[in-house]
């Protein structure tokens, strides 16, 4: 469970707050979609749950935010990052090692994980990312998406409870982008693992999160599910968060009084609705 | 005009990225290349502003082999924007980051401080603020007005959208949209299918270095061949009036044509026979 | 190709020097460059670093490497040509004159550096930099936070290398002569690039720096590696291979 109460954040740097007054709840196992337009806060809202704030970020901290019932000020980020697992959301400089293998070793070395606990560690999270074969290749020669995995399959290696990505689409094509989701929402069920990404691609939030969470000028706007979220879709044009344009189309035609069902998310949900609208 | 004449490439000698690419650009299009990441539509684009050279071929700018020219020969040409602004962006201030380009081909005279001066207006901008505390898609719109300002025939855009949210995305779109209305030739590289869909006027489809589609925007996104064979997806409309068209007999034909969002609306909302 | 400083796989005698000794014996080389000045000794050396390389697999590497230090010992050796008078006159200058000594002294300059430096580079092309830290770690008995921080460091020069020439492809594009054959006119373009390379350089180190932290890099201790790196014979071997020829560029040194 990650819970925050009343929390505003300032950057020592900063001039006014980024985040105001969020109240939000996410219960273990729940895949969260944070997106919101450029400077919204919607990274600052990461950095508080896997600690970088306050413990690397300093500033002006008001309320309160625990994970797993740790109060994230008085847990060491020693602690916090052996529950939370981050993905940056520069993964060229996040890799620290030569070799994918190395890159998986890193943390579990860090932690000190046993020795004999290891090989095991490093297949699975190799195996959950479908990358056994790239173990052996020195980390230059991978396609972008292929380092997204190698850096999911670092982090899942250490078992985290939770895991933080930031924009990890961003640089990938969007068959990749795909991929990326796919494992990561297999390996979360699977696992029980909480995912809370931020992203761009609202489509693709749609397809995979259970809770979708919009941020507007550090403030949060909506934290519900995708369907009750995209019911919104004329407000969240307004705040510049783009929806897919399936949704826009039925809820347009709802407004024409064509539609009566629930905001779709996707193309094959539109085209069951528009069928039905026009049997 | 931009020719390519079966023009193969690669870096530093090793295997081809490239392979027997042809195709000509006429003065005045809004082109999109697409495909998936290494299909080699980014190699394309450098080849184009004579970054790179081909191995075997020829790029032709207006009737001129790139390897007769150097590339800040062409760069009066070709306006390039990168993908990440950062990489362009190298002044202290908005003002100077704009004249830039002109004191690099050495013209930075009365006139261009005019047009910086337009642009600046035109754009909104502060010219006093330092460019590196502006947010990301401040800096991606400076680093296109900073190109645009030397009034470049052809712009080049690397994945003009990357990292920018919704309304950024949108103001750096219609600015291209307006440069093309006026006459400027627009290439770009671009992996989100309704950018693409909303403002380019032809598409060429890449996989593996080879051209496989090359057409109007539409008829090249509603061929499934191509799709699958560049892995890609249509936009949404678009896929939403072929899987119709697919599914549903006696498709009305507005619904079965449509590719935006008005379009599909106003199809639907028309259709004989609807529920009420 | 491989890039400055980075790691090529293979399996080659070099590969499987335990990373620990081959830095050892690299620096030992190059010490034992550095003490003796006799220039037959030195062209020996030399010989030995090429065979070195070429036995390895790295000749196309090592081609590009000689080049570069070849071109920076050449001004070494031109400023030494310039100002130690010495040995029979050849040219008499202004203020001096170019003698036999300073051809020989200007000529061991080039050699000594080149000798010297190949070895060094041939640990980092043939060692993957995480089990250079790893081993001195556990080996050589370096803080883990001292290791990891110079091999973080090298870790970074390709990639600034990297966001370098990408930058300046970005001014060629808007019209920077970059692709100019004057060096002086290129290095005075390259000075305002500085500033982008700056930025980016910051943001990449402080990400990689939080990034490093959250998966636990102040825990590591010498312990818990898991990589073991063992001493071999060959390594026994490579050790004392290069401790004589340190003891004999002293003897070398001290009788000549």
């Amino acid at each position: 469970m990650i819970q925050f109460n009343d929390f505003s954040f300032q950057y020592r740097e900063g001039t006014e707050p980024v985040l105001y007054n969020v109240s939000l709840a996410i219960p273990d196992g729940t895949f969260v979609g944070i997106t919101g337009a450029a400077g919204s806060g919607k990274s600052t809202l990461t950095y508080a749950i896997n600690g970088i704030i306050p413990h690397c970020y300093p500033g002006d901290f008001y309320g309160e935010v625990s994970v797993e019932g740790l109060d994230t000020i008085e847990t060491s980020l020693t602690v916090l990052s052996q529950l939370v697992g981050s993905v940056c959301q520069d993964i060229d400089s996040q890799m620290v090692s030569t070799v994918v293998e190395d890159e998986i070793l890193y943390g579990l070395e860090n932690f000190a994980v046993p020795r004999e606990e290891i090989p095991a560690r490093v297949d699975e999270a190799l195996n959950a990312m479908g990358i056994a074969d790239l173990r052996n290749r020195t980390i230059d020669s991978l396609s972008g998406g292929q380092k997204q995995k190698v850096a999911l399959a670092s982090v899942i290696a250490m078992r985290p409870r939770i895991l933080v990505l930031d924009e990890p689409t961003a640089e990938l094509d969007p068959a990749s982008s795909v991929a990326v989701f796919e494992l990561l929402s297999t390996y979360a069920r699977q696992h029980g693992t909480t995912v809370i990404v931020v992203e761009q691609k609202i489509a693709l939030l749609c397809d995979y999160a259970d809770m979708l969470v919009i941020v507007d000028q550090g403030r949060i706007r909506f934290a519900d599910s995708p369907d009750a979220v995209l019911a919104h879709s004329d407000e969240l044009l307004a705040l510049g968060v783009n929806c897919p344009r399936s949704t826009t189309l039925m809820n347009k035609l709802a407004m024409q009084g064509m539609y009566e069902g629930p905001a779709v998310r996707n193309v094959a949900q539109a085209t069951k609705a528009l069928a039905e609208v026009l049997a | 005009m931009i020719e390519f004449l079966q023009v193969s490439a690669s870096y530093d000698g090793e295997m081809a990225v490239l392979h027997d690419v042809s195709f000509t650009i006429s003065d005045g299009e809004f082109v999109a290349f697409v495909g998936t990441n290494g299909a080699g539509k980014s190699t394309t684009m450098r080849l184009m502003n004579g970054l790179l050279k081909p191995t075997s071929g020829e790029v032709l700018i207006d009737g001129v082999a790139t390897t007769k020219l150097k590339t800040s020969e062409l760069a009066r040409k070709m306006g390039f924007l990168f993908q990440n602004p950062d990489r362009q962006i190298c002044c202290n201030t908005v003002r100077e980051e704009l004249l830039f380009g002109f004191q690099a081909l050495g013209e930075a005279d009365a006139q261009a401080h005019m047009r910086v001066d337009e642009i600046i207006a035109r754009f909104g901008f502060n010219p006093d603020d330092e460019p590196y505390l502006l947010n990301r898609g401040t800096r991606q719109l400076l680093a296109l007005a900073s190109i645009i300002v030397l009034e470049p025939p052809v712009i080049i855009l690397d994945e003009p959208t990357t990292g920018l949210d919704y309304r950024e995305c949108e103001k750096v779109m219609e600015v291209v949209r307006e440069l093309n209305e006026n006459g400027t030739t627009v290439v770009m590289v671009c992996h989100d299918m309704e950018v693409v869909g909303d403002f380019a006027n032809r598409v060429i489809a890449m996989t593996q270095g080879r051209k496989v589609a090359d057409g109007k925007t539409f008829e090249v996104l509603r061929d499934d061949e191509v799709l699958k064979a560049a892995h890609i997806l249509p936009p949404q409309i678009t896929e939403i009036s072929m899987i119709l068209e697919r599914d549903i007999a006696q498709l009305p034909e507005p619904i079965a044509k449509a590719h935006t969002l008005e379009q599909m609306v106003e199809a639907v909302v028309s259709a004989p026979g609807k529920r009420r | 190709m491989a890039k400055f400083l980075e790691y090529i796989p293979g399996n080659s005698l070099l590969h499987r020097l335990n990373p620990s000794v081959k830095l050892v014996c690299a620096v030992l080389f190059a010490i034992a460059c550095f003490v003796c000045s006799n220039l037959a000794f030195l062209l020996l050396m030399l010989a030995l670093a090429l065979a070195l390389a070429i036995g390895c697999g790295f000749a196309r590497e090592t081609a590009g490497l000689c080049k570069a230090v070849f071109a920076f010992s050449l001004i070494l050796a031109v400023v030494i040509l310039l100002t130690t008078p010495y040995g029979a006159v050849l040219i008499t200058l202004p203020w001096g004159y170019i003698g036999s000594g300073s051809l020989l002294a200007a000529l061991t300059v080039i050699v000594r550096l080149m000798a010297a430096a190949i070895p060094l580079f041939l640990v980092f092309y043939a060692t993957k930099m995480t089990d250079i830290t790893n081993s001195a770690v556990k080996q050589l008995h370096v803080p883990y936070k001292y290791a990891f921080t110079f091999t973080s460091t090298v870790h970074f020069i390709p990639v600034f290398m990297n966001d370098m020439s990408v930058i300046m492809e970005a001014q060629t594009a808007r019209g920077v002569e970059f692709d100019t054959s004057n060096i002086i006119k290129k290095i005075r373009l390259m000075v305002p690039l500085c500033v982008p390379l700056l930025v980016s350089s910051v943001r990449k180190t402080n990400s990689a720096a939080i990034a490093a932290e959250v998966r636990g890099f102040n825990l590591r201790t010498r312990e818990s590696g898991y990589k073991d790196y063992p001493i071999s014979s060959l390594d026994v071997a490579a050790l004392i291979v290069c401790i004589l020829i340190l003891v004999a560029a002293i003897v070398i040194a001290s009788i000549g």
